[in-house]
């Protein structure tokens, strides 16, 4: 179970990377950074300012969206055609982000404060974590609610038309340069999602993020750059392949094992589990 | 024309040796440079945080008695982020770069044990402050000096007395895969061996955040102790997760590095887990063994505006206090002669009397343990449970 609910977290944080890296192919390296900022963002409001819960939540992962939406205009446009610098820039950006935070936050843990307190026993087997159990709720939700925009919505058709064919959805009259900005805006605000919902099981830290840009970065390539199926399916054999690695063989080397998934997979599938081949 | 270029140059290169010599030297001679290695970036950025706070009421404190050989001393504070190769060459700017006399600090063992490379190399006394890794003075180098604990004096004179002290039948090793931990685990197994204690252990990775499969593991082993040899914020999670899968209060957790369960958001993230939680210290307000150490809580308190709780500022304040006690009986800052003077340093500090070991062979030589305590968390209050005869209440369960 555990491996489920780890697997939907690994998944959440990586549909950001998968989404920009599908519209725009950029890879941000600051996603590990915004997950944070979010989280601080939460707890700053609902825990240093007394704010509601609830509202602080969607204030940070707006703030977040913005912060996106600013990312994108200052760093990433000027970039465009050159996918080597727009890396190096976000590369860049997260050791700033890193550094900012243990000026202002400190370098102490910080947590938003708990939605669910307690844990409960599951099938009279063991006990797990409300907490983590929320979290599995409102990350299948959140990951749901990306599905059905991009699967049903006006938007979410020419986002699927821009990353399957840049030029032809250009030539059908999409503005690409407003879809790369909200796309980045989107992108940022799901890291900020994950921050946000992760950040009561998972304090943060101002050097929290790497990690978490780390998981998210194998999550993507395990299920195929830019598949945003692949992105569950990539989060969920992680979860899985790591939490049984750890029962069943060695606590020691948890993360070794999803590294040797993601070598074996690439062998056989080079673009990823539902990764596009390159024409 | 060529005369000429040669007075301008004679009178340029003198000119150039007057400023150096009559210029320069006189003001780069008003201070006593020592350096200073820590984690202020990274996972262990708070202990870098205490080393700060702790050096900051060192330096006034040893300027206010004359300073260091009639001079002012100025501290050189080099980030390691607790990675080894930024350790590393960390250490070698501050000799190079800062012409420091000598290094004090450092709290990964990982760091540590790479810095001590640089330190025989280079010829320079280094005096690790929180490093316990045995073999940072088991190597017997000659400029390699620890003020502060052993893994081995650690295990054997403070925890598994302990264990043993308070009838645990069962107990569980949880050590994250760093020198330190590894090293702190093994030492624990052979004392528990010795002392009759059944155990089990396992190897938990440094940056893990989720410890549930371990407490799945660890429960099933249904222990009387776990002592968790988990440093940082993993510690946290680690108490938290164990408090959520019921591992806790059934068995208590020994937090054996210490420092996190007195951080600040100690209890904001581990939620009521927190109590009856066990960690190891050297700083108690109630058994100060010192004068000094009553004067490092008040100044603190008036510097700071609160109670010191990370023990490692305190640290840090000691190794500051026996470098410039050694530069002022060595009257130089020759390396040597520092170290002469290291090996017969009598100087009373926060944590007690110290003196070097000077038998070489083992983690002794060059190693000062200041005594060690076991406080346990009972109702956000610190209550010391061992040793004995410092102790101000009993283990409860």
């Amino acid at each position: 179970m555990n491996g489920v609910v780890i697997g939907v977290i690994y998944a959440l944080a990586a549909l950001g990377v998968s989404l920009v890296v599908g519209i725009m192919n950029v890879i941000n390296f600051a996603h590990g950074e915004l997950y944070i900022l979010a989280g601080y963002f939460s707890f700053l409001f609902a825990d240093a300012l007394g704010w509601n819960m609830y509202l602080s939540l969607a204030v940070a992962v707006f703030l977040v969206f913005l912060f996106g939406i600013f990312i994108e205009y200052i760093l990433i446009r000027p970039t465009y055609g050159n996918e080597m610098y727009s890396l190096i820039l976000t590369f860049i950006l997260s050791i700033v982000l890193q550094n900012a935070y243990l000026l202002i936050f400190g370098p102490y843990p910080n947590k938003p404060p708990t939605w669910i307190k307690g844990a409960t026993e599951v099938f009279g087997l063991f006990f797990y974590g409300n907490q983590r159990l929320a979290a599995l709720v409102v990350g299948a939700f959140v990951i749901t609610a990306v599905f059905l925009v991009i699967k049903l919505t006006w938007f979410g058709k020419i986002v699927r038309a821009a990353s399957q064919d840049r030029e032809m959805a250009e030539l059908n009259g999409v503005n690409t340069l407003y879809l790369n900005m909200l796309s980045f805006g989107l992108g940022c605000a799901l890291a900020g999602a994950a921050g946000v919902i992760l950040a009561p099981v998972f304090p943060v830290t101002p050097t929290a993020g790497v990690q978490v840009a780390l998981t998210a970065f194998v999550v993507v390539v395990l299920g195929g750059m830019g598949s945003l199926w692949g992105c569950v399916v990539g989060g969920l054999v992680l979860g899985l392949v790591e939490n049984l690695g750890a029962a069943f063989l060695s606590t020691g080397y948890k993360h070794i094992f999803g590294f040797i998934i993601l070598i074996l997979v690439l062998l056989i599938r080079p673009a990823g589990l539902f990764g596009r081949k390159e024409i | 024309m060529r005369k000429g270029l040669l007075v301008s140059g004679l009178s340029l290169t003198m000119s150039l040796v007057f400023f150096l010599v009559f210029g320069i030297a006189p003001v780069m001679a008003d201070t006593v440079k020592v350096g200073v290695v820590g984690p202020r970036t990274g996972t262990a950025a708070a202990t870098g945080k205490a080393f700060e706070e702790g050096i900051k009421l060192a330096v006034a404190y040893v300027n206010s008695k004359g300073g260091v050989m009639g001079k002012q001393l100025e501290i050189v504070f080099e980030d390691t982020a607790g990675a080894p190769d930024k350790a590393a060459s960390g250490f070698e700017r501050l000799v190079i770069k800062d012409k420091v006399a000598m290094v004090l600090g450092e709290s990964h063992s990982s760091s540590a044990l790479a810095e001590i490379e640089v330190a025989n190399r280079l010829k320079v006394p280094f005096i690790v402050a929180e490093a316990w890794a045995d073999p940072i003075t088991a190597k017997n180098y000659k400029y390699v000096f620890r003020a502060g604990p052993s893994n081995s004096g650690v295990v054997n004179e403070t925890i598994a007395k302990w264990v043993v002290h308070e009838k645990f039948k069962k107990a569980f090793i949880v050590a994250e895969n760093t020198d330190w931990g590894l090293g702190i685990a093994e030492l624990t197994k052979k004392a528990l061996e010795k002392a009759g204690v059944k155990y089990d252990s396992l190897v938990t990775e440094r940056q893990s955040q989720d410890h549930y499969t371990e407490l799945s593991k660890i429960k099933a082993f249904d222990p009387d102790v776990v002592l968790a040899y988990v440093y940082g914020t993993g510690l946290h999670y680690f108490v938290a997760q164990a408090g959520e899968t019921k591992l806790t209060p059934k068995a208590v957790i020994l937090d054996g590095a210490g420092p996190p369960s007195l951080w600040p958001d100690f209890w904001k993230n581990v939620g009521d887990y927190g109590n009856l939680e066990c960690f190891v210290s050297s700083m108690h307000e109630k058994v100060e063994l010192t004068k000094l150490a009553t004067y490092f809580r008040e100044a603190y308190t008036k510097e700071f505006g609160t109670a010191p709780t990370d023990y490692k500022s305190r640290s840090i304040f000691d190794a500051v206090l026996i470098a410039a006690d050694a530069v002022n009986r060595a009257k130089s800052t020759d390396a040597d002669k520092l170290v002469d003077a290291l090996e017969k340093t009598n100087l009373l500090v926060t944590r007690g009397m110290v003196k070097f070991g000077t038998q070489m062979g083992g983690p002794e030589y060059h190693q000062w343990m200041p005594p060690m305590l076991i406080v346990q968390w009972q109702d956000k209050i610190q209550t010391v449970l061992y040793p004995t005869e410092g102790a101000t209440g009993k283990l409860k369960k």
